[in-house]
């Protein structure tokens, strides 16, 4: 045990020395930061104001009249961002656009044959591009504008065109029983990202495993080793070591991205404060003041508490234990193996050849994702979560949903005994073939 | 005896690694494991180690079967060595000693004494992998005996050392022996072995064929040969039965080869010759472990 110890330490330490480690620990989270970040500084920059002259020869956009201020509603509205100034007509605009290098383009639309309403108008544009807002805001005033025409010239109130745009049935999935929401998207999201997550973790370990086990092959200090250490002291404590690793950096991880979160926040509240604000603004000015458009905002929002409820509803005290199971059992189950398969190899390059066979189960699984999700409790969820070398991920797709205990058991129970049987087979391959190496490398 | 070998037999598969294998080793002693490639030296050597199991027989450590714990009894330089590339060196020989069982404290004492002996003080800090590989053997041969092993086993330890290094070695390994450990030696060096062991095993094809003192090996191998060098060049007739086998110029003398017949004495030879010629030097001429070594082979092939 005490020799084991020893291993497990080097494994750890000369880990955790490289320099790689730290690259990796300070990476990501500050990748995380920026990624948090730079939208939210993008967004609180002031952009340069675009300046877009309508030239409407249609006259449904209030072009035809520039004194016709009651009809506000059916004219261009300026923005923070995009500001709209009327021409009278087409060669007019190009006039002063070829006069003002500000005008960032010209929309217009043209003549109408007869009452028809139109449905082409162009943005003209010099040189530049109209940035991609000017180009949204344009498309979504323009829609805003012909559609209130519209109403007005068939007589429909908002109200009753909102009753009509907004109705929207909530389809719910209810347990019969207890009459609980199933939250079916929620879980299923959840499942997904706990399979994948822990496909990462063993197949990144694991990786880690065989090239440890490599290396000691391939430079030979393994004969040295094992005079001192047995086989399986040796490929144990490179298992445990390893995983020890992988949890110090995810820890890392989080302590560091919580931190440097924190210290951007810090560092400049107003940023954060201005850009939510803004953001609100932005949204009052351009979608006007309809009942229309906060229906649509609020429809998108309405999501969100539901998610939320949908997360609140998931019985983490019965995930999280299941997860550090299926986390700890399934990479056990695989380190050993990839540690054997480490053994086997003489050289970097066979591990991709030795580790194929290995990840089978759980690429299979990965591929039949959409399968599972449909139906986290049919027959091909329920053999794959049994299986102990698929169990670790079908479960985690399934625990969200609630399992069965007598299958959650089964399944714990076989990975529990399927374990030490594979460890055994593992040390067992591991001793015999760490020493040998083949003939045609020699030559 | 520290070390007895009792007719083990190791297979691989189908292929028999060892096949009744016994011998002796005597403690305090440099014994010598000598072999051709593939004869079954370097499984022997990992029995010894427990990396292996015997299929059959036995190997007794101080009269009593190998346990897990004599492990640290027994220092073990394999041909094939490594170390770590990326971990230092005084951290990466911490460990190794370590994981025989000797405190940390220790290591580092004993360590330090070793590494100012060889004059490697300052490669404490460095990466393995910018020592050269002489470098590395010196730190691989300190990691070998610095827990103070009573067998210490070498396989091939001067393949790689220059001359200055190889005689440190020798230099160190008979002080080791004189200290009261017990080495074995494996090595196709001929002539180290002559040097350095007191006994060998030759391995061949898997079984022991030649076993026991060298002095008593190199003596039943004599072939009753004389070199005689005489000054002067006239003739000189060879008594009843002697033959001269080879006569050769060496300038102001000659060199000659004389066979002495059986029941003949060297005694005989002497008397006959110092009438006829001034003899200078006079010496029977002894099967060196080369010799012995091919001739030993070649004859179990055939």
């Amino acid at each position: 045990m005490k020799k084991t110890l020893l291993v497990i330490r080097r494994e750890y330490m000369t880990r955790v020395r490289k320099r790689s480690f730290w690259v990796m620990t300070i990476l990501v989270p500050l990748m995380l930061a920026v990624l948090y970040a730079v939208p939210i500084y993008l967004a609180m920059k002031p952009l340069e104001k675009a300046v877009v002259l309508v030239a409407d020869e249609s006259g449904l956009f209030g072009g035809l009249d520039p004194s016709e201020m009651q009809l506000d509603e059916s004219r261009f509205a300026s923005t923070p961002e995009v500001e709209y100034r009327y021409a009278a007509t087409y060669d007019y605009a190009v006039r002063q656009m070829n006069e003002d290098d500000n005008i960032t383009a010209i929309l217009y639309i043209q003549r109408r044959a007869s009452d028809a309403i139109p449905t082409d108008a162009c943005l003209y544009y010099k040189r530049d591009l109209p940035p991609s807002n000017v180009r949204l805001d344009v498309d979504k005033q323009l829609t805003h504008i012909l559609r209130n025409r519209l109403l007005m010239a068939h007589d429909i109130s908002g109200d009753e065109y909102n009753l009509i745009t907004n109705t929207k049935i909530n389809l719910r999935t209810q347990d019969l029983e207890t009459g609980r929401d199933a939250f079916l998207e929620v879980k299923t999201g959840l499942g997904i990202i706990l399979a994948i997550l822990i496909y990462m973790v063993i197949f990144a370990f694991g990786s880690q495993v065989m090239r440890g086990v490599v290396e000691e092959k391939t430079n030979r200090i393994v004969e040295v080793i094992v005079c001192s250490v047995k086989p399986f002291q040796l490929m144990m404590g490179k298992v445990v070591g390893i995983v020890l690793v992988g949890l110090t950096q995810c820890a890392l991880w989080m302590a560091l991205t919580g931190i440097a979160l924190t210290a951007i926040q810090a560092s400049n509240p107003d940023m954060f404060r201005h850009a939510t604000e803004k953001h609100n603004i932005t949204e009052i000015a351009t979608k006007g003041s309809e009942a229309t458009n906060q229906m649509e905002a609020s429809a998108e929002l309405a999501d969100i508490p539901r998610i939320v409820e949908g997360i609140s509803a998931i019985d983490f005290g019965t995930i999280v234990p299941v997860f550090l199971f299926y986390f700890l059992f399934g990479y056990l189950l695989y380190g050993t193996l990839f540690a054997a398969a480490g053994a086997l190899c003489d050289n970097d390059t066979d591990t991709q050849l030795f580790s194929l066979p290995l990840t089978v189960p759980l690429l299979a699984t990965i591929l039949l994702l959409p399968a599972l999700t449909n139906a986290p409790s049919g027959t091909l969820s329920q053999v794959l979560s049994i299986v102990p070398f698929t169990a670790p991920m079908a479960m985690m797709l399934r625990v969200p949903f609630g399992v069965p205990l007598t299958q959650l058991y089964w399944s714990m129970g076989l990975l529990v005994v399927t374990c030490p049987l594979c460890t055994w087979l593992a040390s067992r391959i591991y001793r015999r073939t760490i020493l040998r190496y083949s003939r045609r490398k020699k030559r | 005896m520290i070390l007895e070998v009792q007719h083990i037999e190791k297979n691989f598969g189908k292929y028999r690694a060892l096949d009744d294998v016994s011998l002796n080793i005597a403690e305090g002693s440099v014994f010598g494991l000598l072999g051709p490639n593939g004869a079954g030296k370097t499984t022997l050597i990992r029995l010894i180690n427990k990396i292996y199991e015997p299929d059959k027989g036995t190997i007794l450590l101080d009269g009593h079967p190998l346990s897990d714990s004599d492990v640290t009894q027994i220092g073990y330089l394999p041909e094939e060595r490594g170390l770590y590339k990326k971990m230092r060196v005084g951290e990466q020989a911490l460990y190794l000693a370590q994981l025989k069982g000797l405190s940390r404290k220790e290591t580092t004492r004993r360590l330090k004494q070793w590494f100012e002996r060889l004059e490697i003080m300052e490669w404490w800090n460095r990466p393995v992998e910018s020592l050269s590989k002489g470098m590395q053997q010196k730190v691989q041969f300190v990691v070998t005996v610095l827990h103070e092993p009573r067998l210490m086993i070498f396989d091939e330890p001067f393949s790689g050392f220059d001359p200055v290094n190889t005689a440190m070695l020798k230099r160190e390994i008979m002080t080791l022996r004189d200290g009261g450990a017990t080495i074995v030696l494996s090595t196709h060096n001929m002539s180290s072995v002559e040097e350095l062991c007191d006994s060998i095993a030759l391995i061949n094809t898997s079984k022991v064929v030649l076993h026991g003192n060298v002095r008593d090996i190199r003596q039943s191998y004599r072939s009753n040969r004389y070199e005689v060098v005489v000054a002067g060049d006239g003739d000189i007739t060879m008594p009843e039965g002697y033959r001269l086998l080879a006569d050769k110029d060496l300038g102001n003398e000659r060199q000659l080869h004389i066979a002495v017949p059986e029941g003949g004495d060297s005694g005989e030879l002497l008397g006959a010759l110092l009438p006829q010629c001034r003899v200078v030097s006079f010496r029977e001429v002894l099967p060196t472990m080369n010799d012995i070594f091919i001739k030993t082979v070649t004859h179990t092939k055939s």
